[in-house]
């Protein structure tokens, strides 16, 4: 494999590697992720007839926390020893940089949300196995909204003092139409909704997803190295 | 000139880095930079790798403009920082595939355990770089640029953290670059080292060079300089 594509592949077989070897990303997540559900499942009462209405809210609260802790890290790696400075002094394509690191921000979140969904079934008493399919496909067309806008704010703030705290204050707003989206989408399906109804949110998120992620392949050079 | 350096200046907030340095190189010189701490020596590292930008001036590298971003130059360019720009977590033999394989796809498994029996790492192919001493990392790092074989290598404070065999490693590699008509660049506090081999020795002081002459034996002017420069202040505000 060769250019672009090729660094994509190293760069991600690294990034999964130093996870792989570290665990500290996965597991903080999903350990935050699964707080967070039983906290709202304890903290909301929640009947079974707005259960549909409200538990999807409080699913994507989750994931966009957890992911939020995930994304703090995501340079962590590149910058002990330099590493990052190693990378920006080779010929590597930017855009294949961050493709890459929104592939792997990518993968830790549907990890965590094929072992958080579950639970959320069994904390909110939702029986949702006969929608997985649709359930899944919006999931992760939010999660992949949530990880192209993620990793370029991640980026921004990669040299900022006070990244943690920045990179929330910037990235939520942003992520209102991905959560809106998603929030709606699972809400219809839950509450077997009809499909036409999910159109406009299916347009919606996959707009957002084409828009950011061809922002972030464009804009990660000046980003790193203006 | 295959290096031309035109007119630098770099300030951080108000400390200036680097004034007005004016550096040409051509091809197969070492040049030894050297001079107190903050004189400037990595600044100028950096600036001729395009790791940082000048505020003034600019960068020509083999008759291009040096860019900055994503630029084919980059090919030609290494950066030897003893010790660093590996990665803790990944062994040996991955944190070089890893590199080089950013730089080239046709790399083969031969070529590399060629380039660590080279330079003494062969044994510690599958080891953590977290279990290496500096010296090793610095090994590493020559094996890197071993196979990378950049035009102009830039190479920063190496002999602190190597071992006498690691020295003859490092110097012979920095000579055979030089021999197939690559520039090295060599910042260090190890005056005596440097001098051995150095065909030229540039030395910063405060931010600009105040002295630059190709190597003669005995290197009486620039011993002369040299304690000229450390009877003064090396330190404080610019």
């Amino acid at each position: 494999m060769s250019g672009a594509l090729g660094q994509i592949y190293w760069l991600l077989w690294k990034d999964l590697l130093l996870e792989a070897r570290r665990r500290d990303n996965l597991l903080s997540m999903f350990f935050f992720g699964l707080s967070l559900l039983f906290l709202f499942s304890f903290a909301f009462e929640i009947s079974s007839e707005n259960v549909s209405r409200m538990a999807p809210g409080l699913l994507w609260l989750a994931f966009m926390f957890s992911g939020t802790l995930a994304l703090n890290q995501l340079f962590q790696g590149d910058r002990e020893n330099d590493c990052l400075d190693a990378l920006l002094l080779a010929p590597l394509d930017r855009g294949a940089y961050y493709l890459a690191k929104v592939f792997f921000n990518f993968s830790l979140m549907f990890l965590l949300e094929v072992c958080i969904l579950p639970l959320f079934g069994i904390l909110f008493r939702l029986d949702f196995w006969h929608l997985l399919p649709n359930v899944l496909l919006y999931t992760l067309l939010g999660t992949l909204g949530f990880s192209v806008v993620g990793v370029l704010f991640a980026a921004v703030t990669l040299r900022a003092r006070a990244r943690a705290l920045l990179l929330p204050v910037l990235l939520f707003p942003l992520m209102i139409p991905v959560i809106l989206a998603t929030v709606r989408t699972l809400q219809i399906i839950l509450g077997a909704g009809m499909a036409a109804e999910l159109t406009p949110w299916f347009r919606l998120l996959v707009g957002f997803d084409l828009i950011f992620i061809t922002a972030g392949f464009l804009l990660l050079e000046w980003v790193l190295d203006g | 000139m295959s290096v031309r350096v035109d007119s630098v200046s770099k300030v951080y907030g108000f400390l200036w880095a680097l004034r007005d340095v004016r550096l040409e190189i051509g091809a197969g010189e070492w040049v030894g930079l050297l001079g107190p701490n903050g004189a400037g020596k990595t600044t100028l590292l950096k600036l001729l790798a395009a790791l940082a930008y000048p505020t003034a001036g600019g960068v020509e590298l083999f008759g291009q403009e040096l860019s900055y971003g994503n630029s084919p130059l980059r090919r030609s360019i290494g950066f030897l920082a003893s010790g660093n720009h590996l990665y803790d977590s990944l062994t040996v033999s991955e944190n070089l595939r890893f590199f080089v394989s950013l730089y080239r796809d046709d790399a083969s498994a031969d070529e590399r355990a060629a380039a660590l029996t080279e330079v003494g790492l062969h044994e510690k192919r599958d080891e953590y770089v977290s279990a290496l001493s500096l010296g090793m990392r610095c090994r590493l790092g020559i094996a890197k640029w071993r196979l990378v074989r950049p035009r102009l290598l830039l190479v920063d404070e190496p002999y602190g953290s190597l071992d006498p065999s690691g020295v003859d490693v490092l110097n012979r590699f920095l000579e055979t670059t030089c021999a197939a008509g690559g520039i090295v660049v060599l910042a260090t506090h190890d005056v005596p080292r440097l001098l051995e081999r150095c065909t030229r020795a540039v030395m910063l002081h405060r931010g600009r060079i105040v002295f630059d002459e190709p190597r003669q034996d005995p290197w009486d002017s620039f011993h002369h300089a040299f304690d000229a420069l450390l009877s003064q202040d090396s330190g404080g505000p610019r």
